[in-house]
């Protein structure tokens, strides 16, 4: 009898050791993916910060050209400090989107004034924003990516036992193209 | 051009004449020996005469065609390609230097090292180089009889092109196809967002960010199209402002098979691999240096 007990206790501590194991190395598994996205995140935060740098160069180039027409870039004038630290996913976006639309008004100048195509400078930094935008539209994929890799894990059961008990969400993703979000207000 | 690819054809033609008279003399010879060397010893000195004769004509024919072929890669497919190709240089018994082969990154080192059908020139202003690749590595094993031997297996045949690629990376990129790293560089392997793409090739980096940077939709639609239309085990690697492709599909570029007429239909086959190239350079965009500082 006591054998049985015995036998009983060790199976029951073997289920709940390989149990806690499992939960430990799942719930590894979830951080370390969290991190991931983490680090692609700030992968965009460089991106859009050098995308910002050289869209102000840009806009000081063109300055130049429009003086009457100053109105126009006076947004990026008020974003001298760059892009604000701590600003949410959604927050981030919406600074992309912002910083499109810079860049259309410069396509308008280049389009008004055919010189500034000559400026050396100007040209220069055209090609530095293309490569920029690359490295930018490859940040939003990869976080994308990763995101979408955490949030099938959170999802699939039994993972999402661990997910919900550590308290990890679903993330959302950086999309290209925002929606006009009318309780997002950016200050900068 | 018909002309002197009529000429190339006229001793080509010759050389499978030779060929086959020597081949037929060889039939003759051994039938001599076998139906009538057999009871008449006069016969059989005929029988063997006939066969070598025949065998050193046929030989003869061999060695004619093999120089006739020579001639005609080193004369008119050289002019020929030098025309169609902006600086193109064609060597035929040259081949990618096994520096440059094994810089690729996927290509493990061969024991027996073979190459032929050098094509170098620049494609719409991008530089490359290629050649077709002989690679086999040295098998021993133990026979029935308990003696060891030695055999060479190949594990790749097939052609390998060294583009120049313009897009500024530090970190290492491989998109293969039942290849795996071999440079010895920390790679990861990274999933990209196309389920079709992942399933046709495993992607590695030493840096995730660079996968994403140069495989764009549009980067990996293109690779996806090169692979439906080459058959073949590929791969591609970037590195080093160059771009590796390696088509593993057991065929030579420029044949010259005997009995296929060297004419302007052989000749168009042969534009057609490098209209192949322009496609390749104009399809991953390696030609727009937008990346590129003047």
């Amino acid at each position: 009898m006591p054998n049985e007990v015995l036998i009983i206790i060790v199976v029951v501590v073997a289920i709940l050791l390989l149990i806690a194991i499992w939960f430990i190395a799942t719930m590894n598994s979830l951080r370390q993916n969290e991190v991931k996205v983490n680090e692609a995140e700030s992968g965009i935060d460089v991106a859009l910060t050098k995308r910002f740098d050289t869209l102000s160069k840009m806009v000081d180039t063109v300055k130049g050209y429009t003086k009457h027409e100053a109105k126009t870039f006076e947004n990026v004038v008020k974003w001298r400090k760059g892009m604000p630290d701590d600003l949410t996913l959604e927050q981030k976006q919406e600074f992309m989107q912002k910083l499109n639309q810079v860049q259309a008004d410069i396509n308008v100048a280049v389009e008004r004034y055919p010189d500034l195509k000559a400026e050396k400078v100007f040209t220069n930094l055209q090609k530095t924003i293309a490569d920029v935008e690359e490295h930018l539209q490859a940040s939003r994929r990869l976080f994308n990516a990763n995101v979408s890799r955490l949030n099938q894990k959170i999802v699939s059961f039994p993972t999402s036992i661990v997910a919900a008990k550590i308290g990890m969400g679903k993330k959302p993703f950086f999309e290209a193209e925002l929606e006009k979000r009318a309780d997002v207000k950016m200050e900068f | 051009m018909a002309e002197e690819l009529s000429l190339h054809q006229g001793k080509k033609k010759q050389s499978e004449l030779i060929a086959i008279v020597g081949l037929l003399t060889v039939v003759i010879g051994i039938l001599t020996l076998i139906f009538l060397g057999d009871t008449n010893d006069t016969m059989a000195t005929v029988g063997i005469v006939i066969l070598v004769v025949g065998i050193i004509v046929f030989i003869v024919g061999l060695i004619k065609f093999n120089l006739t072929v020579k001639k005609f890669k080193k004369t008119f497919l050289k002019d020929y390609f030098s025309k169609i190709i902006e600086e193109g240089s064609y060597f035929p018994k040259r081949y990618v230097s096994p520096q440059a082969v094994y810089g690729s990154g996927f290509l493990k080192r061969a024991d027996r090292f073979k190459g032929k059908d050098y094509l170098s020139g620049k494609i719409d202003g991008i530089e490359f180089e290629s050649s077709d690749i002989h690679l086999q590595e040295r098998q021993v094993y133990t026979d029935s009889k308990g003696h060891r031997k030695t055999k060479y297996v190949t594990y790749f045949k097939g052609r390998i092109f060294k583009f120049d690629f313009h897009k500024p990376i530090e970190h290492r990129l491989q998109v293969l196809e039942k290849y795996r790293p071999r440079d010895g560089y920390k790679y990861k392997k990274v999933e990209l967002e196309s389920i079709d793409f992942n399933k046709k090739f495993k992607t590695y980096a030493t840096d995730a960010h660079t996968a994403f940077y140069v495989l764009t939709p549009h980067f990996m639609e293109a690779l996806m199209k090169i692979e439906q239309n080459h058959p073949g085990k590929l791969g591609f690697s970037f590195m080093e402002e160059k771009m590796y492709f390696a088509i593993n599909n057991n065929k030579s570029t420029f044949p010259i098979y005997p009995f296929v007429k060297i004419d302007e239909r052989l000749v168009d086959t042969f534009k057609e691999d490098v209209e192949m190239l322009y496609e390749l350079v104009d399809d991953l965009k390696l030609n727009k240096r937008i990346f590129k500082e003047d």
